[in-house]
């Protein structure tokens, strides 16, 4: 019981790691696309959960968990996904939110927070987000499936408050589009990722709309 | 009984000695930014070794305004963007600019103080004591003679309050004395400086203040 409690912990939005300054690349691509409702919305998070959840954050968190504390390992897949992730918008914002997830975690207490903190400062880690959850929540005592169920629905929790505060829906239509998307995310949680999985992902549409917001003028989210 | 581990400190590990952290909020337009480019020089005279992190709210205006002021080294200023929540930046979520400041601190060996100047709001923001030491509050008489009498709690709970702008007062219909009463009438006598960040009136005080509170110089 006590790991379903720590894993909607730290599933929690209001849970102190820096992410609502970072909007997945979303803000671009309302800017991008201009017009964009909830239907559009709701597709395009069915495929970040498909195509770049499932596919590249899921494995690098199982990854970084199975280490179980390996700073070797663990600076492996921090290192793959830094290779793998397209444009430095999305890469510095990644390192930004693991690193603000490790200052609250080693705050509160977590000694491989801190070990992976001094490791970044050092060099040897790089500290994205998917790889500091991975290795944070196998220390905090979530198991893999609810490690990988607080992962995915922070990540589309994150798209609907992203969503809202640029006005694409409205709060109560944006808990409608996250209850759509529970049941994938518990399907793609249970579909097994075999040992040392290569990360893929394929959001080209995303991507581009991320590198062109990482020059705009005007903006409220960092990526 | 909960099982309630101890807080870290809330600096790096191993590093030390750390700077102090202050915080500069207040409303858009208030005039935060000419304040921080008006202590910079009289911060730098008094030997102080600082960096400053700005929050924009939707640009990076702030940050490169200081930047580009050449009153400071760019490397000294650091911006973290604040997700369209100036509030939450600073207080439900402080951790990026938690990490800012450790970061510049890593940086600039025998660092002293970090200034961190908020992406304005109202008179609601207030900051984290997890994020700063010190903070103080910046409104203007521009915004009416009423702004200290709607007690928001940034104005009531910061440390310093400072009214920036003295010098329009005539020109906005605002008698200067009775906004200064009121302000410290509402914050029970604690500090309230009056400023005019643009000919540094007042700006010495100010120092005065952040010296004596996280510095611990006379």
């Amino acid at each position: 019981m006590m790991s379903i409690l720590q894993a909607m912990w730290q599933a929690d939005g209001s849970f102190p790691n820096g992410s609502f300054a970072f909007s997945y690349g979303l803000e671009g691509f309302v800017v991008l696309r201009g017009k964009l409702d909830a239907t559009d919305l709701s597709e395009l998070m069915s495929t970040i959960i498909r195509q770049r959840w499932a596919t590249f954050d899921r494995v690098a968190l199982l990854r970084a968990f199975r280490a179980k504390g390996d700073p070797a390992l663990i600076g492996a897949v921090d290192r793959e996904v830094e290779a793998a992730t397209f444009g430095e918008a999305l890469r510095s914002g990644s390192r930004r939110n693991g690193a603000s997830f490790l200052n609250a975690h080693a705050r509160l207490g977590s000694p491989i927070a801190a070990a992976l903190r001094s490791d970044i400062r050092t060099g040897t880690c790089l500290g994205h987000m998917a790889v500091m959850q991975g290795a944070v929540w196998q220390e905090t005592g979530l198991d893999e499936r609810l490690a990988q169920l607080a992962s995915g629905y922070a990540v589309a929790s994150g798209l609907v408050t992203t969503a809202v505060r640029l006005g694409v829906v409205g709060a109560l239509q944006g808990q409608g589009l996250l209850r759509a998307c529970l049941p994938e995310i518990a399907r793609l949680a249970a579909i097994d990722s075999p040992e040392n999985e290569e990360l893929s992902s394929f959001l080209p549409v995303l991507e581009i709309a991320s590198a062109r917001h990482a020059k705009a003028d005007l903006r409220l989210f960092a990526n | 009984m909960l099982d309630a581990k101890p807080l870290e400190g809330g600096k790096p590990a191993g590093a030390a000695p750390v700077a102090a952290r202050v915080g500069i909020g207040g409303p858009v337009g208030s005039g935060k930014t000419a304040l921080i480019e008006a202590l910079i020089p009289v911060l730098q005279r008094r030997g102080i070794n600082f960096a400053i992190v700005t929050n924009d709210l939707v640009t990076r205006e702030d940050a490169e305004r200081i930047r580009r002021s050449g009153l400071i080294d760019p490397e000294r200023v650091s911006a973290v963007e604040a997700g369209a929540c100036p509030h939450t930046v600073i207080r439900e979520d402080p951790t990026l600019n938690i990490a800012a400041g450790d970061d510049l601190e890593a940086k600039f060996v025998g660092l002293e103080l970090v200034l961190f100047e908020s992406g304005g709001d109202n008179l609601a923001s207030t900051f984290s004591l997890e994020l700063v030491d010190w903070w103080m509050f910046v409104i203007d008489v521009a915004g009416g003679d009423d702004i200290p009498r709607k007690k928001g709690p940034g104005l009531l709970r910061c440390d310093l309050l400072v009214v920036n702008k003295v010098d329009l007062a005539p020109h906005v219909g605002v008698v200067l004395e009775p906004m200064l009463k009121d302000a410290l009438r509402v914050r029970d006598g604690r500090p309230v400086i009056a400023t005019n960040a643009r000919s540094g009136e007042g700006v010495e005080a100010v120092a005065d203040a952040i010296v004596a509170a996280v510095l611990f110089r006379a």
